[in-house]
């Protein structure tokens, strides 16, 4: 996710011009939507909650700040979203990790094993599981991270610890149980 | 329990991530999220004061101001013509007191019974008494009133020579008249040169009180104060009749606009003397 050019990009869409959003959405759409997919563990929901971000971010973009990484930025309003749709599923909801038709052809057993740890990343609170994302999945910094979230660096360390040892337990577990 | 120090099962658990591939985004996102983009924008531009609320309605501004300022208007005309209406024997208890609401004076409404007094209040002399500060100043003072209402007074005050004996009295001393009249040599010298005004100084302590004010003695130099004490009738009638003395004793600022208003004088001050005989 380099941000090389950001600041030209925007400074084109302020000036009304539309087509550079689209460079933008084209550059971060890959990055925002495996966050939104691991966060949510539903595909659909995770186009959703993608597409209202970027929307969101294009009508408050006049808000943003260049001294921050644009893609931090970008983070928190899709981390709202996210927090929007887990809000709306009641409690207990079974959510479908089918992912789409292409991973079909994926032997069963890597499926399975994929659906475990999706399963278990949905297990740990969203405190946990946006640092592992944001860790394992984007290619942010423990400061980029703690610039997205909102708190400090050490924090940031400490907290993927703490999730990391529950992750394996729940490995641990589906391990076992095979 | 998980050792995660083990370094071969935190190698494992990043592997286990690992393990989860990376994830193509829907191919129509670019395009799904441009289109909304530009869906809003015309939107916008139709509508430009509708928003949208919470639940997902609209709701236009402009309907929210008509619903707000509908509703004040019919409030304020349910006040004004005092709905719900009130029976007989429940006002002030529920909805609007009916209270007596008196209406505004009119000129209609001067009636003044004394043909003289409707004359003096029109005349120019009355006029000039009430564009006359100093003149109105003295005839506010209630011992020069009452000493008006002695023949005697009036006669003394009648002749110029009194009146300029006694304003020539120093201004700033007045204090105990009879006191006023041993020490201050130009009101002694008035008295004995005028057996008029020292009968009327000797017998009238309402005279001596009111010499002792400094507005009586400043007024005696007033042109109109003048020539209403040289009119014998006009001197009774300023200390009889309690319609003009109200009328002069009106604050300043009323009666100064009625002088600026020059010819409308007399209405200002008809206008003002029936309330006062109210």
């Amino acid at each position: 996710m380099d941000d090389t050019g950001d600041a030209a990009l925007i400074a084109r869409c302020l000036g009304g011009q539309q087509d550079a959003y689209e460079a933008i959405v084209t550059r971060y759409q890959r990055g925002l939507f495996t966050v939104a997919l691991r966060m949510l563990g539903n595909y659909e929901d995770a186009r959703d909650a993608t597409q209202n971000a970027f929307v969101k971010a294009y009508e408050h973009l006049n808000s943003f700040d260049p001294e921050q990484r644009f893609f931090s930025w970008l983070f928190r309003i899709l981390k709202n979203e996210c927090l929007n749709v887990l809000r709306a599923r009641r409690p207990f909801q079974s959510v479908s990790l089918d992912m789409p038709s292409d991973r079909a052809a994926d032997p069963v057993e890597v499926r399975e094993r994929q659906k475990a740890i999706q399963t278990a990343l949905m297990s740990l609170s969203t405190e946990y599981r946006e640092v592992v994302v944001l860790r394992h999945y984007t290619d942010l910094s423990y400061d980029d991270i703690a610039a997205a979230l909102g708190i400090p660096a050490t924090k940031v360390k400490s907290r993927l610890y703490t999730a990391r040892q529950q992750l394996g337990e729940l490995l641990m577990d589906w391990r076992v149980a095979r | 329990m998980t050792n995660i120090n083990d370094p071969w099962r935190d190698d494992e658990v990043t592997r286990t991530l690992n393990d989860l591939p990376p994830v193509d985004p829907p191919s129509t996102l670019v395009n799904d999220v441009m289109s909304t983009i530009a869906s809003r924008k015309a939107a916008r531009a139709t509508h430009p004061s509708v928003i949208p609320t919470k639940r997902g309605k609209l709701m236009a501004k402009k309907v929210l101001w008509i619903v707000a300022a509908t509703a004040a208007l019919a409030l304020i005309t349910m006040r004004l013509v005092g709905y719900p209406p009130v029976e007989k024997g429940t006002e002030a208890t529920i909805g609007a007191a009916q209270r007596y609401q008196s209406p505004q004076i009119s000129s209609a409404d001067v009636k003044t019974e004394d043909a003289q007094l409707q004359a003096f209040l029109q005349s120019d002399l009355f006029r000039q008494l009430t564009t006359d500060k100093t003149a109105r100043q003295a005839l506010k003072n209630k011992d020069f009133q009452k000493a008006l209402q002695e023949p005697a007074v009036r006669a003394a005050l009648a002749s110029s020579d009194v009146r300029d004996a006694i304003g020539s009295v120093k201004l700033g001393v007045a204090g105990d008249a009879a006191a006023l009249a041993k020490s201050d040599v130009a009101l002694r010298a008035a008295l004995d040169a005028n057996a008029a005004l020292k009968a009327a100084f000797e017998s009238s302590p309402a005279l001596r009180a009111a010499l002792a004010s400094q507005d009586v003695i400043a007024a005696m130099k007033s042109a109109a104060l003048a020539a209403v004490l040289s009119q014998s009738d006009v001197s009774i009638r300023l200390s009889n009749d309690a319609a003009i003395r109200a009328v002069l004793s009106a604050p300043d600022v009323a009666l100064d606009a009625a002088a600026a208003a020059g010819g409308a004088a007399g209405s200002a001050t008809r206008d003002a003397a029936p309330s006062a005989v109210r």
